[in-house]
């Protein structure tokens, strides 16, 4: 009979007030009690030593049940629990006091939490309260009145334990020898279990499984389930980048080679002795030279699929995902800043679309994603003790079948440890194989290969997985504070995307092969097949390569830091990937066909420029129009967001992401990741996914010269800045969208090379497409806009030369540099008028790459007291946000701009900034700049915003429209 | 010399900012794994400071601080009880600050330590905040607080928020263990009013202290407000400065706390030579 600890809070805890509040918007007056409940079927459970451990008697009153000792008065209980398998964070944590007070053996604790509603309210609104605030791909629910309440004695205790079916724990051969039509149902839907149900998605095409079947017949035997799933992990988009490595028309060595490595190779070249790169694309992440002791590292992941489904664990998972490509960086580096990024549907929208034709399974809506996401990474990111200052969220309709979920780790680590350079690393032949972290579940089977084709009906529930930053924290904790300095490991890397086949496999690259006894594994639960075990993504583990002699000094430390770890097997040279279970071989590649088996395939592209004609708009009112265009999702404060993300843990921000009296929220931050250096990590990101609606090779130079503009206008040395590229595509099996690609690449080869910008890092997502169907049951595709972000990371010599957003002093001068055109084609502007256009914003490199040289002068010269690079919206936006983040009056003038009003002020044209200046700093400033800096008025007594002839705003009301959307989220 | 002790494991993560602090003031510290100091825990006798930082310790689990004060009253408690029943200093900053109210080490009213008396919990708005508040320092018998009126520092918690029974709170301030109040940027009480007072906590309460002063519980972060370069708003500090010809100090508001740490053992060596 297992036991359920009742914790009733206090009767004005923050959490019922909040669940109050969500129903007050759907009209409900209500009062809620919360009760945190915690069930376990161990008889220590019952002991009053637990239950003390579990309640604060200030403001809690426990009780154990069943039957319920709660006595509230209430109408309505609503439970919310995790399903059997999902992470269960809380219950760990109280397994974990139940084995403190001396429990044994099963101490498996569960968590659910009860609500107690009181209010004239029906079934159907409790249900759609727990549509809120549930997931019921995650989470079970259970709904009760006060009258079946009392009768029952309470709610149900539920234990939610995984039971599996032993029989299934074996290694099946797989039938290859079969017509391409089953080829291809086994490649879409998976192997066939003996029930005839399939096993999920491998994602392998037609042209794959051949090549397969072909090495099979060659070997004389059938493949084994678990070769199968390990050769589509392998083969998989996701973890080979097959789209960017083929050859695409006339490009043999394909995208990537052709122009990202290669861009960066020859800025490497160019820059010889000021080459500041150190491991470019080789490793989990890029790394930078910081100073004579430092290097940086930084990697910007995706989760959009997992994040569709599960927002909270897809992003979760995704940001300390992405802290172990920071830990697993050559020996280990130490994760300083996390930023994130994330695309959106309009939160206020609730489209009817369902993944099924049947309609049942509706899709989340825009809301529910976005408050998931952002709490996922809130959770992630806090808990991990990780500062997360930098970030965005852009927002298009588009998005609704499937957000972008970026999410970026920036580390640190000594250029040298133990006098070896400390980026270097090499698994040895007879090394042994330790993972170390959580334990192997289900959940996360088949991410890789699911994330590499769209979301449709049959996308598999068990992608879903949660990540656990306190499990991954210990571990980070002891591996990079404690154990990377004794040099006890040769080799560190993540278990990222398919699991231990895609970790063991690629490390076993640097030794010539692998032996895995797979029944070492340790496991959450038995009955798992092996195949299972293999690919699963269950989270926070690391796989090391380490020396006989130093596994067992290695294994102890971690387990006195409360961390697991196994030896599974040995690192080997006879170039063979070879796993057993039981003594029995159920895996036997060769590490050549493993890695390099996959045949080419060859891609052709088409391309036609987008857009509609330049639309002739009526002017507008411009006082209401600034205002309505500040409250645009693309230009309102995200503050809510910024203040959720601790982004002042470590001590070392300088420049957040609030910013100024005001409140703004800034696009670059900047942090002082060694306390004793005076130097400085500066970060933004760009993108303009609209301008894809036109032509991607504009949608790809504005996102770089927005990365690397905002960075710029913040202090960062132009010489001391490289760049990271994510792109998130679409349909990438059509020829129009590769012709897409192939120029949106080329573009950030042109431009990264004019400016000297190398990329260190990069990752894709080639199918951003949600397919299901409408409120009819009609088929719909709804196609992400093709987005590439870049992410900028640079260094500032000194945080003394940082600059802010926010103007300093009245009496200052305010300076545009740059030129501002008739480029509003998928400008903010345009769409808030549905219209697209034509004239999308050109970048003329040259011109912006003698600018940021100028400015690099200036802010040495400490020249320029405060600086806003102008991107979404324009020149207007800009200089609203410097009245509202200053409170300052500003006087301008912007006649030199010879477009129409709202053109001007609108325009996105790149390469421009404002900036303010002291006036005896105007000599000086000008001289530095020449006719590039166009003088266009002053920082002003009053609480206005006054545009010459154009328009005269008090702040206030500007402030009120640009925080107003977004506050109460 | 004097030791500083300052903790973590399992989630705790201010540690190294923490230590940099007191090292700043001039003491000499250790980081030390709360499993390792359960091995060994004679090595509190060397200690004089021990400080509990911010951090997740269990994920907030249970309750913020809860796990990881069980963890340290079942295995630790008679060490620490006479820790601080020694002429010691102890903190706890955020977590720390849960942590210690939660073992009942900060604030007894009496002198028995050990007692739940306050809660720290979810706060108003149940969101994480994380921003730049205004101080006061309430009269207070802190060694911590000596000669400090006000304090510009950040906040990042999601459950701050000081709750109590009125008999415990009026207790408190007769005491003169309510030691931190937020206030607005004026000086003007915040009322509980948002973002000033950021988590609802009951009259104000940022931090408090047992009847000696010597342990102080706070939820901001003096340790992320040390320096002048981590200001909020160092922006314009630095170019006032810059235009008045001026050097900025290195040092902002949270540093007094660590120095005060530093000279209350100076005072005292003198008082025993």
């Amino acid at each position: 009979m297992p036991y359920r600890i009742e914790v009733l809070a206090h009767n004005e805890d923050g959490r019922g007030l909040q669940i109050q509040k969500a129903l007050q918007t759907m009209g409900k007056k209500t009062t809620v009690r919360v009760v945190d409940v915690y069930t376990s079927a161990n008889p220590k459970a019952k002991s009053p030593e637990f239950i003390g451990s579990l309640a604060n008697p200030v403001v809690q009153k426990a009780g154990i049940a069943p039957p319920t000792t709660l006595d509230v008065d209430f109408d309505w209980a609503l439970e919310i629990g995790f399903l059997p398998g999902v992470t269960d964070n809380i219950g760990h944590t109280a397994s974990e006091l139940l084995t403190l007070i001396g429990a044994d053996n099963d101490n498996e604790c569960y968590s659910s939490r009860l609500y107690l509603i009181k209010g004239n309210i029906k079934k159907e609104d409790v249900e759609a309260l727990a549509g809120e605030i549930s997931n019921k791909l995650i989470q079970r629910i259970s709904i009760k009145d006060q009258k079946s309440f009392k009768k029952d004695g309470g709610m149900e205790a539920v234990l939610p334990k995984v039971v599996l079916d032993n029989k299934g724990a074996v290694a099946d051969d797989v039938n290859l020898n079969a017509a391409d039509s089953e080829l291809e149902k086994i490649g879409k839907d998976g192997i066939q279990n003996p029930d005839g149900s399939r096993r999920g998605p491998l994602g392998l095409s037609l042209l794959y499984l051949k090549a397969i079947q072909d090495h099979f017949k060659s070997e004389g035997r059938a493949p084994k389930d678990i070769e199968l799933e390990t050769l589509a992990q392998t083969w998989s988009e996701h973890c080979k980048h097959t789209i960017f490595a083929s050859p695409i028309d006339e490009i043999k060595d394909g995208l990537y080679r052709h122009y990202i490595k290669r861009a960066t190779k020859e800025i490497r070249e160019k820059r010889g002795e000021r080459d500041f790169c150190v491991s470019v694309f080789s490793d989990n992440a890029g790394g930078i030279i910081f100073d004579d002791n430092y290097l940086i590292t930084d990697k910007v992941e995706t989760h959009n699929s997992p994040s569709a489904l599960d927002p909270f664990g897809g992003a979760i998972t995704g940001i300390v995902g992405v802290n172990r490509d920071c830990m697993g960086f050559g020996q280990g580096a130490k994760p300083v800043i996390n930023r994130y990024g994330f695309c959106f549907a309009d939160p206020r929208t609730s489209p009817e679309l369902y993944r099924n034709s049947s309609k049942t399974e509706k899709i989340l809506p825009p809301a529910n994603i976005m408050n998931g996401v952002v709490r996922g990474v809130e959770s992630g990111g806090n808990c991990s003790g990780i500062p997360t200052p930098q970030g965005f969220a852009y927002f298009d309709d588009r998005f609704v079948g499937k957000p972008l979920v970026f999410v970026g780790t920036i580390g640190l680590i000594p250029r040298t440890i133990n006098g070896k350079p400390s980026h270097e690393k090499k698994a040895l032949p007879g090394d042994k194989i330790v993972v170390a972290g959580g334990r192997v579940g289900r959940d996360g089977i088949h991410g890789a290969t699911f994330s590499s084709v769209a979301l449709d009906e049959g996308s598999p529930a068990t992608a879903v997985q949660i990540g656990d930053p306190i499990t991954q924290k210990k571990m980070s904790d002891a591996l990079i504070k404690e154990i990377r300095d004794l040099g006890l490991y040769n080799s560190i890397t993540d278990n990222g995307a398919g699991g231990m086949s895609s970790s063991i496999g690629e490390m076993a690259g640097q030794s010539g092969g692998f032996h895995v006894e797979l029944e070492r594994v340790p496991l959450k639960y038995p009955g798992m097949a092996p195949w299972e075990i293999w690919i699963s993504e269950s989270q926070e583990r690391i796989t090391m390569a380490v020396p006989e002699k130093n596994t067992k000094k290695l294994i102890d430390f971690l387990a006195r830091r409360g961390v697991e770890a196994h030896v599974i097997g040995t690192y080997t040279d006879d170039g063979r990937a070879k796993v057993t279970w039981h003594n029995e071989t159920i895996m036997d590649l060769s590490m050549d066909f493993l890695h390099d088996g996959l045949p080419e395939t060859p891609l052709k592209t088409t391309f036609t420029v987008g857009g509609s004609k330049e639309p002739d708009l009526k002017e507008p009112n411009y006082g209401a129009s600034l205002k309505e265009m500040l409250g645009r999702l693309n230009i309102c404060s995200k503050e809510f967001i910024a203040t959720q993300y601790d982004h002042n843990v470590q001590g070392t921000a300088v420049l957040g992401p609030m910013q100024g009296p005001g409140r703004v929220y800034a696009e670059a931050t900047i942090t002082k990741p060694v306390l004793t250096s005076p130097r400085g990590v500066v970060l933004s990101q760009g993108l303009f996914p609209r301008y894809s609606d036109i032509d991607t090779y504009h949608m790809a130079t504005n996102s770089l010269d927005m990365a690397v503009r905002n960075v710029v206008a913040a202090g960062v040395d132009f010489n001391h800045l490289a760049l990271l590229d994510n792109f998130c595509w679409c349909s990438s099996d059509e020829p129009e969208r590769l012709g897409q690609l192939k120029r949106a690449v080329q573009a950030i080869y042109d431009l990264a090379v004019l400016y000297g910008t190398p990329f260190i890092s990069g990752k894709d997502s080639m199918f951003n497409d949600f397919k299901g169907f409408d409120a009819n049951g009609k088929p719909v595709k709804i196609s992400a806009p093709p987005t590439l972000l870049v992410s900028s990371i640079g260094v500032i010599p000194d945080v003394e030369g940082s600059i802010s957003i926010v103007p300093k002093e009245i009496g200052d001068l305010v300076y545009l540099l740059g030129e501002t055109k008739d480029e509003l084609g998928g400008s903010e502007y345009y769409d808030s008028n549905k219209q697209l256009g034509q004239n999308v914003p050109k970048v003329d490199g040259e011109a912006n790459r003698k600018l940021y040289a100028f400015y690099g002068r200036a802010v040495r010269d400490r020249l320029i007291a405060s600086a806003i690079a102008v991107n979404h919206g324009g020149l207007g936006i800009a200089l609203a946000k410097i009245a509202i983040a200053g409170q300052m009056g500003l006087d301008i003038d912007l006649s030199h701009i010879n477009l129409r009003t709202d053109k001007a002020l609108y325009s996105e044209s790149a390469g421009r900034i404002v900036v303010t200046v002291a006036p005896q700093n105007k000599k000086a400033f000008e001289k530095c700049f020449g006719s590039l800096a166009h003088y266009i008025g002053s920082v002003a007594y009053g609480e206005k915003l006054n545009i010459k002839n154009i328009l005269k705003e008090d702040i206030k009301a500007l402030e009120e429209a640009y925080k107003a959307p977004l506050r109460d989220y | 010399m004097s030791k500083v002790m300052v903790l973590a494991g399992y989630g705790l993560n201010c540690e190294e900012e923490t230590l940099h602090a007191f090292e700043h003031a001039g003491l000499t510290g250790v980081i030390r794994h709360i499993n390792d100091l359960i091995e060994n825990p004679q090595e509190l006798n060397d200690v004089q400071i021990l400080a509990v930082p911010g951090g997740f310790s269990y994920g907030d689990d249970t309750g913020s601080g809860n796990a990881f004060a069980q963890k340290m009253k079942l295995a630790l408690w008679d060490h620490l009880k006479r820790f601080v029943e020694r002429d010691t200093l102890t903190i706890g900053i955020c977590n720390g600050c849960q942590i210690l109210t939660n073992l009942g080490l900060a604030p007894p009213t009496g002198h028995d330590y050990g007692e739940r008396l306050v809660a720290v919990t979810y706060n108003l708005t149940a969101r994480y905040q994380c921003r730049w508040i205004d101080l006061k320092v309430e009269p207070n018998n802190s060694p911590w607080l000596a000669g400090v009126r006000s304090l510009h520092v950040p906040v990042a918690h999601g459950e701050g928020r000081f709750m109590m029974e009125p008999g415990t709170l009026k207790t408190l301030q007769k005491n003169n263990q309510v030691a931190l109040t937020y206030v607005k940027p004026d000086g003007q009480p915040a009322n509980g009013e948002f973002p000033f007072n950021p988590n609802g906590s009951t009259v104000d309460i940022a931090g408090i202290t047992d009847p000696t002063g010597r342990v102080l519980a706070v939820m901001p972060h003096p340790e992320r407000g040390m320096f002048t370069w981590q200001r909020d708003d160092y922006d314009r500090l630095k170019d006032k400065a810059q235009r008045n010809g001026q050097k900025l100090p290195l040092e902002s508001d949270g540093m007094a706390l660590f120095r005060n740490a530093a000279a209350y053992f100076e005072i005292s060596k003198k008082k025993t030579a």
